[in-house]
């Protein structure tokens, strides 16, 4: 075989190009950047609650294959969990309070330059971290303590959010009033559907309470459990939208029904996004959904972001 | 250059590119999940566990049981499922579900389901618990040594009205190791023969009554049972 020196050029350069392509061991390929704006659709901004990826356990080791996908989705806004940034302690032969313990002492002396690079990642990759959702506990052993809620707030600052947002009750909002104006963060409040609990956010009233403990509180109205607790989505936004940041945007189905597809349940979906579009509220609306499938977790995203851009259409 | 030099350059080239291409996990994605696989063999039960993933059971309860968030109840351990018998327990509390308790969240109501649908999620349920107690017994570390006597009552009790310790089992301790002694008792061979739906199969009624009273077992075994059971058929010799 008589190879011209045109045959050669040619595929020694498709062979080095690859190089490019498969990047040394340990260096991430680089992310391509969405375009700004590309996940605000009639002047609806859409993100994404990584919970939606259920196939992709939220650990920082996972944080590349978040970034890939949420650009693999051209969704450009996210609430990121801490578990996204935080190291795990628990393991064989750790307890759970020993594993808590190192986690509270991390939170706490963790410093700013490390959240900031965190933020660069996904900027990186043309993507804004709106919330960070912190797992603050409440329960019985698993106190956060005051130093803690300010690390979380710190923490969030530096990833550039705008709020932060838990699972925390009315109780726990409580201790939480002096961090927003110290950090120029939002405190957020988000709903489940346990509507025996006093504590709880799950209904307009309970929101009404929670929004009354400081100005610099907002709902994350979660349209699926607020509908599956019965509550009508539509009428808590147009009485509370000035208080409202955020809508975690699934469906479920009312007398805490299940989880369902988008349009399958019984939230209100096209409305309320018509709604927000129609009266040009600046809420972020984070596809957020619990509802089985057996396809991957980009897969069924698009699937529900495509129903929403249709609501538009 | 001469031909074998631009040859010996391009294959240089190319080895080059494959030896530091990025290293591929097994399945092509890094720390993603398929819930699906690995596929089993029986098709029913492969049906069963994709009716448990579509109904949004594994986020919550694991695929394998293994609870993947701190909030849902502990399927591989629970009372309720080891008393469970063909969904009479757990059908009801799926259709009604749950309203928070100060440990769990609430788990959404699922009345909408067929009766097939929780029929499948109840079988799922069960393999995934079988397997898993299955794991963790042979998989024990370090376990004490157990008592003869407290497994010779057990013996007594739960397994006498079928087995006896004269005829095959008489010299038992001799017959298997440990842990082929462990995994017998746990999981006895015909278990996991494979059924048929041939209509004119003769059938073994003692057989088809053992394998879900071992089954049984199998979910509700104490650590304690099975190292009892495992020092009194060891003296069985």
């Amino acid at each position: 075989m008589k190879l011209t020196r045109r045959d050669f050029n040619k595929v020694a350069v498709g062979a080095v190009s690859s190089l490019g392509a498969m990047s040394p061991p340990g260096v991430a390929n680089a992310a391509p950047r969405l375009a700004a704006n590309i996940s605000t659709i009639d002047g609806v901004r859409f993100g994404l609650q990584p919970y939606c990826y259920h196939d992709v356990p939220m650990n920082r080791e996972n944080r590349p294959i978040l970034i890939e996908r949420m650009v693999e989705n051209k969704l450009d806004i996210v609430e990121l969990h801490t578990t996204w940034c935080e190291p795990s302690f628990s393991g064989p032969g750790v307890s759970a309070q020993e594993a808590r313990k190192k986690l509270r002492d991390w939170r706490v002396s963790t410093p700013d330059s490390y959240y900031q690079k965190i933020k660069q990642e996904f900027s990186d990759a043309g993507i804004e971290i709106f919330t960070s959702w912190v797992n603050f506990g409440i329960r019985e052993g698993d106190e956060t303590t005051d130093e803690e809620i300010d690390a979380a707030f710190r923490a969030a600052k530096a990833l550039g959010c705008k709020g932060i947002v838990g699972s925390y009750g009315l109780a726990f909002a409580h201790r939480l009033i002096p961090y927003p104006e110290k950090y120029g963060v939002f405190a957020g409040l988000h709903n489940h559907d346990n509507l025996s609990d006093p504590d709880a956010f799950s209904n307009e009233e309970s929101f009404v309470k929670g929004l009354a403990i400081s100005p610099d509180f907002k709902a994350t109205l979660d349209v699926r459990h607020f509908t599956a607790g019965n509550g009508d989505c539509l009428a808590f936004l147009q009485k509370h939208h000035e208080r409202t940041s955020t809508v975690h945007m699934g469906d479920r189905r009312r007398n805490n029904g299940h989880s369902t597809p988008f349009g399958q349940g019984d939230a209100p979906i096209i409305q309320i996004l018509q709604m927000i579009r129609d009266n040009k509220w600046p809420i972020v609306v984070l596809l957020e959904f619990e509802h089985g499938t057996l396809r991957t977790g980009v897969e069924e995203v698009q699937i529900a972001y495509d129903y929403c851009k249709r609501a538009l259409a | 250059m001469s031909n074998k030099g631009q040859i010996w350059v391009l294959l240089t080239a190319i080895a080059l590119s494959a030896g530091i291409a990025r290293p591929q996990d097994p399945n092509g994605q890094r720390g993603v999940i398929n819930f699906a696989q690995p596929i089993l063999s029986d098709p029913l039960l492969q049906h069963s566990k994709e009716i448990f993933i579509l109904n949004g059971c594994v986020y919550c309860h694991g695929v394998d049981l293994v609870v993947r968030n701190g909030e849902a109840a502990d399927l591989l351990h629970s009372n309720l499922v080891g008393q469970d018998q063909n969904g009479n327990l757990i059908g009801p509390l799926l259709r009604a579900g749950i309203p928070q308790t100060p440990k769990l969240s609430p788990m959404p109501q699922f009345s909408d389901l067929s009766d097939s649908e929780i029929a499948d999620i109840v079988r799922w349920i069960h393999y995934a618990r079988q397997q898993g107690r299955y794991k963790e017994a042979m998989e024990a570390k370090d376990s004490p040594r157990g008592d003869a006597a407290a497994g010779k009552a057990y013996f007594q009790q739960k397994c006498a009205s079928c087995h006896s310790t004269e005829g095959a089992f008489s010299k038992i301790g001799t017959k298997y190791s440990e842990s082929e002694l462990k995994a017998q008792i746990l999981r006895p061979k015909f278990v996991e023969a494979p059924k048929t739906l041939k209509i004119d199969q003769p059938r073994d009624a003692k057989l088809e009554a053992g394998r879900p009273r071992h089954l049984s077992l199998l979910e509700n075994y104490t650590p304690g049972d099975v190292n009892n059971l495992m020092a009194f058929l060891q003296s069985q010799k």
